[in-house]
């Protein structure tokens, strides 16, 4: 009777209800996958398919169901990868989400033998929460992790489940046969045997060896197994063993079934030593090795043959872990499911011990990526509040620092412009803030930062490099005075959030009496920049703008403001630190009162512009882990005079001894190189043409300088003597003093 | 769907025992004790604090929805850390993938810096 069919390498054929896809595979006469015995129990590798799709499924765990498509895999290949239309990956759906359910439960039973009923009604009958994970019943255990946790495959998606105890009732596994010919299609362990003779699948002639299986009529061979024998197709034909006398028997056959004994199905145990996680019943059960294995595939997953484990053996690989490693055995989707008897009965037979089992590593079922990674999340990049304001303004938005900026509004030159000869406003919000209060805060920053606090007044500021314990460079920005007792603390973008975990860990340590607190995202910044710029900020309310490194509290267009006097671009500018909630009023105020003034936003891409002709650092762009304020040119930032502040110590050091890294400035002719580009020594008398030679540093910064018109390259030379004239980008480039633009910095102080 | 929507605050870190005997001003303030030296109150226009040097703030930069029984159980299906902080409770972590809280009640009461709000509305299919 036919209930459906399923496709196969692109030919149907019929299943009945009830039918796994291997079985209805098998029930047309043909093997699921490409030969090997069939356990029909999830145990071994060798029914693997590619199911709508899917690859390595274990075709013997998946019903069959009308339409369902099967690709075998080639004969000695693995599936192929998936092929995507295009070549744009960026364009290609996710094909689907793939749902998590999150639970927690005191006790977790995987598999519901008789063994887990007992364990779960033992735990239910103390009180504690207890969940069955039953394959059979569709929640397919993947693998066990720290916690524990409990990652499986349901019907509606992904289960990820923390349970206080987990216990592994699986029961135990048949174990394979090991000799020549186990490749062949046709042998069966005998309960796989049971399985299709209960399906009402003709096994034709069938033989047995060792224990064979139950109501199946069969010639039950005697001796040891010595080899299968198959035909051209690959399908068992003859079973050859021997007797006792050393006399080799040949048993023609159309099936071959095994019964070898049993092995503690227990891979899930093995996934994590120490955890509360235990096997029960059959899982938990020794069982006697089978023979040493002498020739043959062990790990069909893998491949590895006898004299695979044999060669690497004689290598020295002599534990169980070290041969799994040199031989690859077990390191295939069953995870040793069906090869690891064989392995250890191998070392047993060379050591006289049975080495303990191998620890077992997820995936135990294989899944896809989908289900590998669902619900997992990229890292949020965070928006402004002038997120929308960008957008109405053309902005391309990429993401920097973790927040979405804008990168340029389509005229970068236009932009520049704007900022060296009128006035220009840009989005700094993402620049990190903290507030720092108490008695102690002077204290706390002295020991903080290597340049002088105590003598900074209130409403001025001063720029600073913070340091680690190594006297290298994590981040840097502003120390402004608000009162006696208290400062606000700028950082750069992407700095903000380790900088407070390292005020408030050192703070902490400290037993200081200061207070930190985070205003990054509660507050909003514009930077109005230009030779303009005064003008503007006048215009908005603030006639008696701060002279340079001031500060004021101050209405800008009646948004309360702390407005800052610095500069990053070269040019006079007004950072206005305002609450997030008014960003939009102060931003749209600011472009209708500097309209007049050819008013324009700049982007990301201007504003690296304008800072590299200025020749100023950007933490993390141009330093490395290890730099130094010597290796950026910045000793002028550290005060050594100053009793004690991190990483002190460690520049006393180092400053003793010669340093071969330096950040250095140079122009060339042409289009900038590309960032990151190689910088090349060049001998001074080398003509124009000559190549450069060794790499000795990286290009970190490069612009073509509208202004100066030629391009600017910040970059590092890591090796002395340093040279004056280098090769970028097979061009000839100059070692310049920065800044390359305004060097006495008098626009900046206009 | 539900929505979140921007709240207004005040934000002050002071010594513990200063904030556990703070009083707030203003309607219906939530307290959101987010570390022991730090409180977001909800709806709280100002405070008194016997902590001289503590940091007192408007804030402004939260926004927040209130989830029903249905919405909290949509919510703990994006959330890898564990919800079983007391009713009362503040419990903080990411929610798929965002930095959250929550604040578990008859109501329940979900928290976000607004600079991700967006981010987490569409990680929930709530836009």
């Amino acid at each position: 009777m036919t209930d459906g069919r399923v496709v196969v390498d692109g030919r149907p054929l019929e299943f009945i209800d009830g039918d796994s896809i291997a079985k209805a595979i098998v029930r047309a006469g043909e093997v699921p996958g490409r030969g090997g015995a069939l356990c029909l129990a999830g145990d071994c590798g060798n029914c693997l398919a590619t199911v709508d799709g899917v690859a390595y499924v274990r075709t013997c765990q998946v019903a069959a169901r009308p339409g369902t498509v099967v690709a075998r895999d080639p004969v000695g290949a693995k599936p192929p990868l998936p092929v995507v239309d295009g070549t744009d990956l960026t364009r290609t759906p996710l094909g689907w989400a793939i749902p998590i359910r999150r639970a927690d439960i005191d006790v977790a039973v995987v598999g519901g033998s008789s063994a887990g009923r007992v364990a779960a009604d033992q735990a239910r009958a103390e009180g504690r929460s207890v969940v069955i994970l039953e394959a059979a019943e569709g929640s397919e255990v993947v693998g066990i992790y720290p916690g524990p946790a409990i990652v499986a495959r349901e019907p509606g998606g992904m289960l990820h489940l923390r349970a206080a105890e987990i216990v592994v009732a699986t029961g135990a596994a048949e174990i394979q046969p090991v000799c020549p010919g186990n490749d062949l299609a046709g042998i069966l362990t005998a309960g796989a045997a049971e399985r299709l003779h209960a399906a009402g699948i003709n096994l034709g002639r069938a033989v047995a060896i060792g224990t064979p299986p139950a109501d199946i009529d069969c010639e039950v061979l005697e001796g040891r197994l010595v080899r299968f024998e198959g035909d051209d197709a690959g399908r068992v034909r003859a079973v050859v063993t021997t007797a006792p006398d050393g006399t080799e028997m040949t048993t023609r056959c159309d099936t071959a079934i095994v019964g070898l004994g049993l092995a503690p199905r227990d891979v899930l145990a093995r996934m994590l030593p120490g955890e509360p996680v235990r096997p029960v019943g059959a899982a938990a059960e020794a069982q006697p090795l089978p023979a040493a294995p002498t020739d043959g595939v062990v790990c069909r997953c893998m491949g590895t043959t006898v004299a695979d484990l044999a060669m690497a053996w004689d290598d020295g690989f002599t534990e169980l872990e070290l041969l799994k490693r040199a031989s690859w055995a077990g390191l295939g989707p069953c995870q040793g499911g069906a090869c690891l008897p064989h392995v250890r009965a191998f070392i047993a037979a060379r050591t006289g011990t049975p080495p303990d089992p191998f620890t077992a590593r997820p995936a135990a079922r294989q899944i896809t990526l989908a289900e590998a990674a669902a619900d997992t999340t990229i890292d949020a990049f965070r928006r402004t509040p002038l997120h929308a304001e960008h957008l109405a303004l053309g902005a391309r938005m990429d993401r920097f620092g973790g927040w979405w900026r804008p990168w340029h509004y389509g005229d970068v030159v236009g932009e520049y412009w704007a900022v060296r000869e009128g006035v220009s406003i840009g989005d700094v919000s993402t620049l990190g803030k903290l507030v720092v209060s108490g008695p102690d805060a002077v204290e706390a920053l002295e020991r903080m930062y290597p340049c002088n606090v105590a003598d900074i007044k209130v409403g001025r500021s001063r720029y600073a490099l913070l340091l680690n314990e190594r006297g290298h460079v994590m981040d840097d920005g502003m120390i402004l005075r608000m009162a006696e007792n208290r400062f606000v603390l700028s950082f750069t973008s992407g700095g903000a959030a380790n900088a407070e975990m390292w005020f408030r860990d050192w703070i902490d340590t400290w037993g200081l009496r200061v207070h930190v607190m985070d205003r990054t995202m509660s507050l909003a910044a514009i930077n109005v920049t230009g030779p303009l710029a005064k003008e503007l900020i006048a215009r908005l309310g603030l006639p008696d703008a701060p002279r340079f490194l001031g500060h004021v509290e101050a209405p800008i267009a009646s948004v309360p403001c702390h407005v800052m006097r610095l500069s990053f671009t070269g040019e006079a500018a007004f950072e206005l630190h305002h609450p997030i909630d008014r960003s939009v009023e102060l931003w749209r105020a600011l472009m209708d009162a500097g309209s007049d003034l050819g008013i324009r936003p700049h982007g990301l891409q201007a504003l690296f512009g304008l800072r590299l002709e200025k020749g100023h650092v950007i933490v993390g762009m141009d330093t490395e882990l290890d730099t130094t304020p010597r290796r950026l040119g910045m000793d002028w930032a550290v005060r050594m005079e100053k009793p004690a502040f991190i990483g002190r110590a460690a520049l006393e050091r180092t400053a003793k001894l010669e340093d071969d890294r330096r950040w250095f400035g140079f122009a060339m002719d042409g289009d900038a190189p590309v960032e990151g580009a190689p910088i090349r020594a060049l001998p001074d008398d080398a003509d124009p043409g000559d190549r450069g030679g060794d790499i000795i540093g990286n290009v970190t910064g490069s612009w073509r300088s509208p202004l100066l018109g030629k391009a600017l390259v910040l970059g590092w030379q890591r090796r002395r003597p340093f040279a004056d004239r280098v090769e970028i980008d097979g061009r000839a480039a100059v070692a310049t003093p920065t800044p390359f633009y305004d060097p006495e910095g008098l626009r900046a102080r206009a | 769907m539900p929505a979140l929507e921007p709240i207004n605050g005040v934000r002050a870190v002071a010594q513990p025992d200063a904030l556990d005997a703070a009083a707030w001003e203003g309607a219906d303030v939530v307290v959101l004790r987010v570390a022991p030296d730090e409180v977001f109150a909800i709806g709280a226009t100002s405070v008194s604090l016997a902590d001289p040097d503590a940091i007192v703030e408007p804030e402004a930069s939260f926004s927040a929805v209130t989830l029903d029984l249905a919405g909290v159980a949509a919510v703990s299906a994006h959330v890898d850390w564990s919800l079983d902080a007391p009713i009362g409770g503040l419990v903080q972590g990411k929610i798929a993938g965002v930095p959250a809280k929550l604040l578990r009640g008859d109501d329940t009461i979900l928290v976000v810096q607004t600079a991700y709000a967006d981010e987490l509305e569409r990680r929930l299919g709530w836009r």
